[in-house]
């Protein structure tokens, strides 16, 4: 089964090691810098994961999951913040987000996360 | 004859006067006793007259009746040598007035004004009551010979009848008597009522400009002590020189009272501004900061975990992981300073602490070296959840922990323990380290905001700590020997609203407490 994993961040940067890391363990990576983007690699790109980062400009992170989740309840989506405000990750909790993480990132943990996920993707297909 | 209160302590002429009036009564009768004999014919009915035993009785007589006013007129003749004048009493209350005049604590002139007042005239109770703005009464400021207990809790409502009565009269000195006979019966009983809940036969108003700003009401020892107009005039007059003194005093007082409560609201403004001004900066820095860690950290880690043939130089690999290491620690102040400013607004939830300790224990071996350093948990068998923000006791454990290794270093014992102290209502956290202690003059800082030992560290852990154990209402506390090693001692506060020991919540916990990390 091909793992497939959306990252999405405003910082190219984040998105260019996180994806390099990725497909080191046989990932698909696709990568989106703004929530409209996002939206549109949903579609195009059907991935498993999304890794979202919250704060970017114009539709910010928790817009672009709602969205998501409107369209694609079944898709896992895992919340990226820079800033732990907990109103916004109660918020991000709340629109139907399965797991949050801090930056600056732990590979270790995440890609434990990212793989749980799909795990549970599998259990359920 | 009438009798003053001043005459019957003081020297009274007129007492002097009743006392000689009696003692040459005393010699009168004792020479009638005499000679009464020698006029009667000692013959027929009149032969008693003759015994010999009569003027021994007579005498004995005049002498059982007039026996008070001889020793009172000794006393007052030794009294008048020694100081006891009414203008000496009257001097000692305009001292005291003069004394007054450069006082401005209220307590002092109110025991000053009482005691002197009552002990110069011999009074049973003296009570001075002033007004307290904030009830819209009349309160005991100070009192003499009343039991404390009992002055404290007098008040006099503004709208009581005495007070009206003395806003009726103005600066008139009010006597019990006069007073009440001059009234209705109605309004004499409730009169009487309040001048019995002061005890007082007296009471002079002090007025300053028209404000009543005090009441002196007072007691006689001797029930039928009457003040003539002389003392009435010395009142008015001491009443004038003290209303001042104690408006002053209440004006000082007052001021006192407002400038605390504007320092206090000052500093509690001051405190929240300040706050909201970190929470701002921190939650920018934030943002700005951690995109540029996370790239950082995040190369190096890619690196570090690249898979592969590739094998790294053991200088490259220790290289990448400080870089991981420090990022992180940089990432941690902005973090800390967020979660201090924010105050306990995240979510609550039923947390199982030894989960939570454990998960930060996993945490720690990730970033020191815990190779050598022995950790023991020592937990409660019946430890309850507790009802919390995960990240804020997951906080206070990492805190704690990081604090006890880094004060271990390369090798030593930690213990942790958690008790339930049902009894108080208490959850008890208490970490105890090997390590190199806290100098005593140092230990009134440890949880003062960037307070450090390290070099590298930010002096933030423990006042966080410190600031989340206060918004759950617990305290902490440390204790340490340098050498010996550190204890600190942490108690939440642990009611059945914030405990429980059931399972029922367990699936909910865990179904929370799985997610965020880092």
């Amino acid at each position: 089964m091909i793992k497939k994993l959306l990252i999405v961040d405003d910082e190219a940067e984040i998105c260019e090691f996180l994806k390099s890391f990725f497909e080191d363990r046989d990932f698909k990576v696709a990568t989106a810098h703004n929530g409209i983007a996002a939206l549109e690699q949903v579609e195009r790109f059907q991935p498993d994961v999304v890794l979202l980062d919250i704060q970017m400009p114009g539709m910010d992170g928790l817009q672009t999951l709602k969205k998501m989740k409107d369209t694609h309840p079944k898709l896992k989506v895992i919340m990226v913040t820079a800033v732990e405000t907990q109103e916004k990750i109660e918020e991000a909790m709340r629109l139907g987000a399965d797991n949050y993480i801090t930056k600056p990132l732990s590979l270790e943990y995440l890609e434990k996360d990212v793989q749980d996920k799909i795990d549970s993707l599998a259990k359920i297909s | 004859m009438k009798k003053t209160a001043f005459s019957h302590v003081r020297t009274p002429k007129t007492l002097l006067k009743k006392s000689l009036v009696a003692l040459v009564l005393f010699f009168l009768g004792a020479l009638a006793a005499y000679f009464l004999p020698l006029l009667v014919p000692a013959s027929g009915a009149s032969a008693w007259v003759h015994h010999p035993l009569l003027p021994i009785f007579v005498m004995t007589l005049i002498f059982v009746v007039a026996h008070k006013a001889i020793e009172r007129l000794i006393k007052k003749l030794l009294e008048k040598y020694f100081f006891h004048k009414k203008t000496y009493a009257q001097m000692t209350l305009m001292d005291l007035a003069g004394d007054l005049a450069v006082n401005l604590d209220l307590q002092e002139i109110a025991n000053l004004v009482v005691n002197t007042f009552g002990e110069v005239l011999h009074l049973k109770t003296v009570a001075l009551l002033v007004p307290d703005p904030l009830q819209n009464n009349f309160e005991v400021a100070s009192a003499y010979g009343w039991r404390i207990s009992a002055s404290k809790k007098i008040r006099l409502a503004v709208d009581t009848p005495l007070l009206k009565m003395i806003h009726q009269t103005g600066p008139h000195i009010l006597m019990r008597g006069p007073v009440l006979q001059s009234l209705s019966w109605q309004e004499a009983n409730a009169l009487a009522c309040d001048l019995d809940a002061l005890q007082a036969g007296w009471v002079i108003p002090l007025f300053v400009k028209g404000e009543l700003e005090g009441i002196l009401a007072f007691g006689a020892l001797v029930p039928d002590t009457v003040f003539d107009q002389s003392d009435f005039h010395f009142f008015r007059e001491f009443a004038a020189v003290i209303g001042p003194c104690l408006h002053n005093a209440l004006v000082v007082k007052r001021l006192r009272q407002l400038n605390f409560e504007l320092q206090d609201s000052q500093s509690q403004w001051v405190q929240k501004t300040k706050l909201n001004a970190i929470e701002k900066l921190a939650a920018g820095i934030a943002h700005e900061i951690h995109n540029p860690l996370a790239i950082i950290s995040g190369k190096a880690q890619v690196l570090l975990m690249q898979k592969g043939p590739k094998q790294l130089e053991p200088n490259v690999q220790e290289a990448l992981n400080t870089i991981v290491k420090q990022t992180r620690r940089a990432a941690d102040i902005t973090r800390k300073l967020l979660l201090y400013s924010q105050g306990s607004r995240g979510p609550q939830e039923w947390v199982s602490l030894e989960k939570v300790l454990d998960e930060t224990l996993a945490l720690l071996a990730y970033q020191a070296s815990l190779d050598k350093i022995e950790i023991t948990r020592n937990l409660d068998p019946e430890l309850p959840r507790y009802h919390a923000n995960i990240q804020e006791i997951r906080e206070i454990f990492l805190n704690l922990l990081l604090n006890a290794v880094e004060a271990v270093g390369s090798e030593g014992k930690i213990v942790v323990e958690m008790k339930y102290l049902r009894e108080e209502g208490l959850l008890e956290i208490t970490c105890s380290d090997t390590g190199k202690g806290i100098p005593a003059d140092h230990l009134d800082k440890v949880f003062n905001p960037f307070y450090t030992t390290r070099h590298e560290a930010v002096g933030l852990g423990l006042f966080v700590t410190q600031q989340i154990t206060h918004r759950y209402g617990g305290s902490i506390r440390v204790e340490s020997q340098v050498g010996i090693g550190s204890l600190f001692t942490l108690q939440l506060p642990c009611s059945p609203e914030t405990a429980r020991s059931g399972e029922a919540e367990k699936r909910v916990v865990e179904g929370v407490s799985g997610r965020g990390g880092q």
